[in-house]
């Protein structure tokens, strides 16, 4: 134990330690809440939008918001089909600041409402470990947690997304549980499922905490860990927390009907049963109650798997989901579902981004789940399982390092207090003799006898000052070095907002392309207000928020086939795509295109999702295939396909860009292609605007012709070619008779 | 001029009281699309030839003025502004119209609204018309074809070709509104070349060529049709189309049918026993009339729709809720010659309102609920689909001869409030679960009651105490 720690159990300095705590916690929270303050914009614009509806329109409306202007002509049911937790939130602080009566925009709340909430974080995740070792650890947990990148890439300034206030809840709740098992006690465990409550009104992924909480009773529970404690913890928490999770439109009765809410009922089940053979255990001799519980282990295996079985072939119990089943195989999702494999963040990830993303933690975890081995209290086993899962699901898909962030910060801390405790004590150890006390165990328990913690009786203490220092140096640098590298992570990686691209000149000014806000501006003034856009799902919630219109498809992806639709109308030729466009009521396309400004992030290079999505509703008429050379090559260039070169959505990029070069030179700096001399025509679309730098092009969808031509000939007839004369075809052939 | 008119009218007792009759309204009328003819036409002389018909048009409150086809000056716009409401093409006497004239400017004419009356005669069908007619696939025969019949041919002309064929007025279909079908036994006079039509739903025959008459190559030295070029009722005399914003291109082959001398004609069929006067005077004029707008028009006065059961519901909401009754209406007047007057759906057919969204949820009638002195209104119920969406109120009537109507008027339809589902305690299957709930609360505060009276013997808890 250090000589500060010595000094800080001190009865008489208890006030200094508290006041040193709060202090640091404060400015914890304070780092955290700067350090996503590097550049301010709003995005996604839906949760905005819904935010200023629910400020304007009063909560129940927005309960029963059906929203007309995206989806269209579907519409959204859109109070019934989100997650409203961030809304409300945000909402409540509206109105309890005009309460205070501090009028602050709502437009500011939403703003500033991720970095507020990453400070509770911090807060949450120092409670959480603190609960695992000490307050020392949970300190450095909250630090970690505060200024990790992986944490960082989704809460900063502006980025108003579910996970900005889920990632708190998410720590807290699991603070709850831990609190509730630990205690036995049903107000925490009520307390929990409050929170769990928020936490299912709040994001998508309340799943893994439906999921964790029952494992870790169920590891328990196999473990021989059964107790009391646990069988009310998780009842409390089980029954409140479902009723309150269906009060949610959106998740209405998925808790008892979906394969994912399965195992939390399971586990229920189990520990009814367990607790009931204990109660009998104690009622009953042993010889008898071993062939009772024999028995009884017979019955209800087979009858809960007849039920179970019974239940899932007559449809009463959902099958496991797509998105579910792409988490255990990765190849899943390009196969059967492409519109969630199209998403980046959805891909498998790459090493890197753990390096990245953590830095120093990523190697400090395993030696945290090593020391929560060597103690392994219930508490313990829930950081190990929690620690397995999300390192699995952050493998899987680049978004789940998000869920794996808390459980590394927490486990690194755990380790790196363990490596301070050691490190910083300045006594040095009495000579070695067997049976010293060990230095760093809390001694709640008898340490129970593990292949693990074989060892731990035998802890001294470090003898030599300058190994101390040594190490204790090392450790100060690595530390330096982690605040160092996660500034730079944040500034340069995730400060910068998709809506804005921001280069650098050649004299090493910044250069701001500001080519989106431009289009959604012009959008925003010269269209009519009921205008229809069509695009790429990508920027259906930008255009709904910033340009204000109406769109066909947006990034609550939650009718594949109209999004199916929109991939079919880009890839398809014109005379194909036109009824498809009449039939949406399409005034405008718009396209990303960045072959100008080498910007790569444009629909060309989305293109083939776009095809593999309509491919998937409508294999007979779209065809990845086709859009390959028979080498099997994705070109753009002169050796492109028929089928690429007719479709719209090569047509809008390439539209007119030959213009921009002379003859025959025309470049796409994107895909290092050159282009073909002569550029694509259109004839059902009209060009009404090119942002900037090209990246934004928006078309208007030409209206039926006058005269019932199509829309090629009416064309070719307005550029002055003449058709070949019909009647001299028609002479002595076989005429075309018109139907009376 | 109208002096001149009138003198004819005079020469004529049995039409007398007809034309004042209509010459008294008409003249007093502005015709509803504009009264600015164009006439493109040869040289004075040419016109004296159709005098009666340009009377006609004057007597009709139409502002007709007459340019030579190549006049340097003519143009059909201004500032981007059609100069004229209606243009008539007579056939040009050199190769070809001006530069004015271009297909590509009167499609632009028409896109803008205006009206073309195109007349051919065999022999000049210039370069323009033809490309325009390809344009509205429209079929005409080279130059020089003519149109003849043998068995309805003039016999009073004496012409050996047999080329003044003699057609009926067209047949009447109680589907549609025929605004060309005259007295059944009236001939119309024809001297020209037939054409042939596609099949685009745009285009219209305005009168067919009777059934056994043909087109052939007249330079060609039999003096039948080796090779007919057309035939039958396949080939049209004169036929139209109404582009989408209505405008309307009349495309007649012979110009002869609008001259003095055929309205004036007495013909007679092969096989009939007394000369009859053409009717090619009532036809032209009907054909004039039509295209340039004083037929056939119909236009929407209102749309309405509202709730159907609420007394005081807003009309025209923006959005309704599924299963909603709704009461839709739409006020029509047709436009004839010089008034509004009630639009009449024909017998055959039925004027109806589609509920949509991607495809109709619903098509039912529209059926004319009242009257009044230049309207009618059409009126139907329903009850909105199950299914929340934006959908559209839309009456697609598209007819030939008169004005396309399509009007889509834009709803949302919203899924139900949170607090506009049945209450549980109405529906009668969930009494049971109702009662369920009331067993299991009533049987828990029972249990607790028996549980906390019903204290263990004191003896038992003091052996508790000991353990």
């Amino acid at each position: 134990m250090s000589s500060l720690e010595v000094l800080l159990k001190d009865e008489s300095t208890r006030n200094i330690r508290r006041l040193l705590k709060v202090v640091i916690l404060i400015t914890i929270a304070g780092a955290a809440v700067s350090s996503r303050l590097f550049s301010v914009i709003l995005d996604p614009w839906f949760n905005f939008r819904a935010s200023k509806y629910l400020v304007k329109n009063g909560f129940y409306n927005f309960w029963d918001w059906f929203d007309d202007r995206t989806w269209h002509p579907l519409g959204r049911v859109t109070g019934g089909t989100l997650y409203p937790g961030l809304m409300v939130t945000s909402g409540a602080i509206y109105h309890i600041l005009r309460m205070l009566s501090m009028p602050v925009d709502i437009r500011n709340i939403c703003v500033l409402l991720a970095p507020a909430f990453s400070g509770l974080t911090a807060l949450a995740t120092y409670l959480f470990t603190k609960e695992m070792k000490d307050e020392s650890a949970g300190l450095l947990a909250a630090a970690f947690i505060g200024i990790a990148p992986g944490y960082i890439s989704r809460s900063v300034a502006g980025s108003y997304d579910n996970e900005a206030i889920a990632i708190f809840l998410l720590m807290f709740t699991f603070y709850l549980w831990i609190k509730a098992l630990k205690d036995g006690s049903a107000f925490w465990g009520a307390l929990c499922a409050l929170f769990y409550f928020y936490m299912v009104a709040a994001w998508g992924g309340y799943v893994f905490i439906t999921n964790m909480i029952p494992l870790h009773a169920f590891v328990l529970v196999l473990m021989g860990r059964y107790s009391p404690r646990l069988y009310v913890a998780y009842t409390s928490w089980f029954a409140l927390g479902t009723l309150g999770s269906m009060q949610i439109p959106f998740v209405g009765f998925l808790p008892i009907r979906s394969s994912e809410h399965m195992a939390a009922l399971g586990v229920f089940g189990l520990l009814q049963i367990v607790g009931f053979v204990e109660f009998v255990r104690d009622q009953v001799p042993s010889r008898q109650f071993k062939t009772l519980l024999k028995a009884l282990i017979f019955i209800v295996f087979a009858l809960s798997s007849a039920v179970l079985v019974l239940l899932t072939v007559s449809g009463v119990i959902a099958p496991w989901s797509g998105r579910f089943y792409s988490l255990w195989d990765t190849g899943y999702a390009k196969i059967h579902i492409p519109i969630i494999a199209s998403v980046s963040e959805h891909q498998p990830t790459a090493w890197p981004a753990f390096f990245f993303d953590l830095e120093m933690l990523i190697w400090l975890f395993p030696a945290g789940i090593y020391m929560c081995f060597s103690t392994l209290q219930d508490q313990h086993v829930f950081v190990i399982i929690y620690g397995i899962m999300a390192s699995y699901f952050a493998g899987v898909m680049v978004r789940l390092m998000l869920t794996l962030t808390p459980v590394v910060c927490v486990s690194a801390a755990i380790a790196l207090s363990n490596i301070l405790d050691v490190y910083l004590s300045i006594k040095t150890p009495a000579a070695p003799t067997a049976g010293a006390p060990s230095v760093n165990e809390r001694k709640e328990k008898k340490p129970r006898v593990n292949i693990l913690s074989a060892g731990k009786d035998s802890i001294v203490g470090v003898y030599s000052k300058a190994s101390k220092i040594a190490v204790i140096a090392a450790f100060s640098i690595y530390l330096f070095v982690f605040v160092l590298h996660c500034t730079w992570v944040t500034s340069n990686a995730y400060s910068s907002p998709s809506v804005v691209l921001a280069s650098r000149m050649p004299d090493g000014s910044q250069h701001i392309i500001d080519d989106y806000r431009e289009a959604y501006y012009w959008l925003r003034k010269n269209t009519p207000d009921d205008a229809k856009i069509m695009s790429w799902w990508d920027y259906g919630y930008q255009i709904g928020g910033m340009a204000d219109r109406t769109t066909l498809v947006d990034n609550n992806t939650w009718n594949n086939t109209h999004i199916a639709t929109v991939g079919k109308a880009m890839s398809a030729r014109e005379e194909v795509a036109y009824p498809i466009l009449r039939q949406h009521d399409v005034d405008y396309v718009l396209v990303i295109f960045g072959g100008l400004l080498g910007y790569s992030g444009d629909d060309i290079n989305k293109f083939l999702w776009m095809i593999r999505i309509a491919e998937g509703v409508w294999p007979d008429e779209v065809k990845e295939r086709d859009f390959f050379t028979p080498h099997g090559e994705y070109r753009v260039d002169d050796g492109a396909t028929d089928t690429m070169k007719n479709s719209l959505m090569y047509k809008m990029s390439y539209y007119n860009y030959q213009s921009l070069f002379p003859a025959g030179q025309a470049q796409d700096r994107v895909r290092n292609a050159k282009l073909p001399a002569v550029g694509p025509t259109l004839s059902i679309l009209d060009e009404a605007f090119t942002s900037e730098n090209w990246i934004v092009r928006i078309y208007k969808v030409k209206d039926l012709d006058n005269l019932g031509r199509d829309h090629l000939s009416a064309a070719a007839f307005d550029a002055g070619k003449k058709k070949s004369k019909r009647t001299k075809a028609n002479k002595g052939s076989q005429r075309k008779l018109r139907v009376v | 001029m109208r002096l001149q008119l009138q003198s004819d009218m005079a020469s004529r007792t049995a039409f007398l009281l007809f034309f004042v009759n209509l010459f008294v309204s008409w003249v007093s009328a502005t015709p509803l699309t504009g009264g600015r003819v164009l006439a493109v036409i040869e040289e004075q002389y040419d016109s004296t030839k159709y005098s009666q018909f340009l009377m006609d048009l004057k007597g009709r409150g139409y502002d007709v003025k007459l340019e030579p086809a190549k006049k340097d000056t003519l143009s059909l716009f201004e500032h981007g502004e059609k100069v004229w409401d209606h243009v008539i093409l007579f056939p040009p006497k050199f190769k070809g119209y001006g530069p004015a004239l271009t297909p590509q400017k009167l499609l632009e004419f028409t896109k803008l609204g205006g009206n073309v009356l195109i007349l051919t005669s065999p022999s000049s069908i210039p370069e323009q018309v033809r490309e325009l007619a390809r344009e509205l696939d429209i079929g005409l025969p080279p130059k020089d074809y003519i149109t003849v019949d043998h068995f309805n041919y003039d016999t009073v002309s004496k012409s050996e070709k047999h080329d003044v064929i003699l057609a009926n007025r067209p047949a009447v279909s109680p589907a549609v509104h025929n605004y060309f079908s005259g007295k059944q036994d009236d001939l119309i006079a024809f001297r020209g070349a037939g054409h042939t039509l596609g099949n685009g739903p745009l285009l219209v025959p305005l009168l067919t060529a009777p059934r056994t008459a043909y087109t052939y190559d007249s330079k060609e030295d039999f003096a039948y049709a080796q090779d007919p070029w057309a035939a039958g009722t396949q080939m049209q005399l004169v036929s139209a189309m109404q582009a989408r914003n209505n405008a309307r291109i009349t495309l007649v082959g012979s110009v002869d049918m609008f001259s003095n001398e055929f309205f004036d004609m007495k013909v007679q069929k092969p096989g009939s026993t007394k000369p009859q006067k053409t009717a090619n005077k009532e036809f032209c004029r009907d054909v004039a009339a039509w295209t340039f707008g004083e037929k056939g028009i119909v236009k929407v006065n209102s749309i309405k729709h509202y709730l159907s059961n609420e007394p005081n519901a807003p009309v025209n909401p923006n959005m309704y809720r599924i299963k909603n009754d709704v009461t839709f209406e739409i006020e029509l007047s047709e436009y004839d010659i010089d008034r509004w007057v009630p639009f009449k759906v024909p017998s055959g057919d039925s004027l109806q309102l589609e509920f949509t969204m991607l495809d109709p949820y619903y098509r039912v009638p529209l059926l004319p609920s009242s009257t009044s002195s230049n309207a009618t209104t059409f009126t139907t119920s329903f009850k909105i689909p199950d299914q929340h969406g934006v959908f559209a109120f839309r009456v697609n009537y598209k007819r030939p001869y008169i004005t396309y109507i399509d009007e889509k008027y834009s709803v949302t339809v919203r899924h139900f409030a949170h607090d506009e589902y049945t209450r549980s305690w109405d529906i009668s299957g969930a009494w049971v679960w109702i009662a369920g709930i009331a067993v299991t609360i009533i049987g828990w505060i029972g249990f607790c009651a028996l549980w906390l009276w019903s204290a263990p013997a004191a003896a038992k808890v003091g052996v508790k105490k000991t353990q």
